[in-house]
């Protein structure tokens, strides 16, 4: 006995550093657990305080690149109100399934495997776990936690993210992933080989789910590749179960929205969630 | 004594606010942001006990965390990077080393070679970087691409924490 614990004051150090790494490996696991404690949500804010104070020296700088951005949305938005106006009249207050709300980026990191952003909204206007983010030129991500002032949304530059798409011209189906490096290309799978695709397609939300609405761009295709045979795959093949991805596309595309600069974004509200999600209880 | 734990201290929020507010929204080469807070381990004083130097940079990484909203990955980073330096400094140093810390910064700097200094400084950046992406992976299948972020985000890294720790050493004469 006396022996293990001279060991342990002998090395007292390497113990600290394995009850250290093991704290801080729990964390890294539960961290979705632990951002609703309330010491964590207390640090939380104070970080996202100053971040969001700190934030107004970059905007200042910006004013004029985010004048013009807007000067051109906003003459998008009246060509378009334009072209409504010939058309004959539809009940848009019946039809209206999204509501939409604009939001600000405090904090915007593309640099980690799993990319998260914060934006300057949270419960107190009504925010809530999974509603889609967008901005003027595409898709952004998914709310993942909210707290009384901001949220966090899971960027679709992340390896986690999984986004239903479908190509607007064939309308085939498939699911978006990031690979982990190039900030600006974002990978679609599950499309099958039949489909007759080119270079140049875009890509929009497929609108199988309530979190985003169909038809918002995310990209264009800008190379198509056959599902590549991995070592481990190879393995695989000697089991009786065929490899059912041998007959997809792995398809690169170029996303419209540049994440680097991203300001101001529109976060969407779906207005018939309770009933989706009771029919789909129902089956 | 007590005003080298004021100097800590200093470096600490500094450190940290810079790191945090700043270099997290670099974004070089699309998706690369230098370390620059590891220079707080790099220049950490020699003359504190490892254990308190284990507690006080864990502290830190957890701050770090806080700014990119991942918890525990800078914090287990940091930690391991404060872990291997002594070993680093003794295997690099060899008897030069003196764990009770007489000598300062000013002298290890001033009496080592160019190698050693690059030496000491690229396996500590790497050794951090290797934990911190792996961490934040946390799978097998991304094995080449950790090492690919891991190299080419040390070489940022390192260029940007020698610039620092060179101002700061100016600063100190």
């Amino acid at each position: 006995m006396q022996q293990i614990i001279d060991f342990i004051f002998r090395k007292k150090d390497v113990v600290v550093y394995f009850i250290l790494l093991l704290f801080s490996i729990i964390l890294t696991l539960n961290s979705n657990y632990f951002h609703k404690s309330k010491i964590i949500l207390l640090a939380n804010n104070i970080s996202n305080f100053t971040t969001e104070r700190f934030i107004l020296f970059y905007d200042f700088f910006d004013l004029k690149k985010t004048n013009k951005k807007l000067i051109a949305e906003n003459l998008n938005l009246k060509n378009k109100l334009e072209s409504l106006k010939n058309k004959p009249f539809i009940d848009s207050i019946s039809n209206a399934n999204f509501s939409y709300q604009d939001a600000k980026i405090i904090s915007n990191n593309l640099s980690s495997f799993k990319n998260n952003l914060v934006i300057n909204k949270g419960n107190k206007d009504g925010l809530k776990k999974e509603m889609g983010v967008i901005s003027k030129n595409g898709v952004v991500g998914i709310i993942t936690n909210t707290t009384k002032n901001y949220s966090y949304l899971m960027s679709i530059l992340n390896i986690d993210s999984k986004i239903n798409a479908k190509i607007k011209r064939t309308n085939h189906f498939g699911t978006l992933q990031w690979n982990g490096l190039n900030t600006s290309y974002i990978r679609l799978t599950d499309i099958p080989e039949t489909a007759n695709i080119k270079v140049g397609d875009s890509i929009v939300t497929g609108g199988m789910s309530l979190i985003f609405p169909e038809n918002i761009n995310i990209g264009v295709i800008s190379k198509i590749d056959k599902f590549k045979n991995t070592s481990t795959n190879k393995k695989n093949k000697r089991s009786v179960e065929i490899d059912s991805r041998e007959n997809y596309f792995d398809i690169e595309i170029k996303l419209h929205t540049d994440m680097n600069t991203l300001k101001h974004v529109y976060v969407i509200e779906s207005l018939n969630k309770k009933e989706f999600i009771e029919i789909q209880k129902n089956d | 004594m007590i005003s080298i734990y004021f100097l800590i201290l200093r470096r600490f929020i500094f450190l940290a606010l810079l790191q945090g507010l700043l270099f997290n929204r670099f974004d070089l080469f699309g998706s690369f942001d230098p370390f620059i807070a590891l220079v707080f381990i790099l220049t950490f004083p020699i003359k504190i006990n490892r254990v308190t130097f284990l507690i006080i940079s864990f502290c830190f990484g957890f701050c770090l965390d806080l700014f990119t909203n991942s918890l525990g990955i800078n914090a287990a980073a940091c930690i391991t990077a404060a872990f291997v330096r002594p070993y680093v400094l003794n295997f690099v140093f060899g008897s030069f080393y003196d764990p009770h810390g007489v000598k300062i910064l000013k002298d290890y700097v001033s009496e080592s070679t160019f190698y050693q200094q690059v030496l000491y400084l690229s396996t500590i950046v790497f050794i951090h970087h290797f934990t911190m992406f792996s961490l934040e992976a946390f799978s097998l299948d991304l094995t080449l691409l950790i090492l690919y972020k891991t190299l080419i985000n040390s070489i940022l890294s390192l260029i940007f924490c020698v610039t620092l720790i060179y101002i700061m050493i100016e600063n100190e004469k």
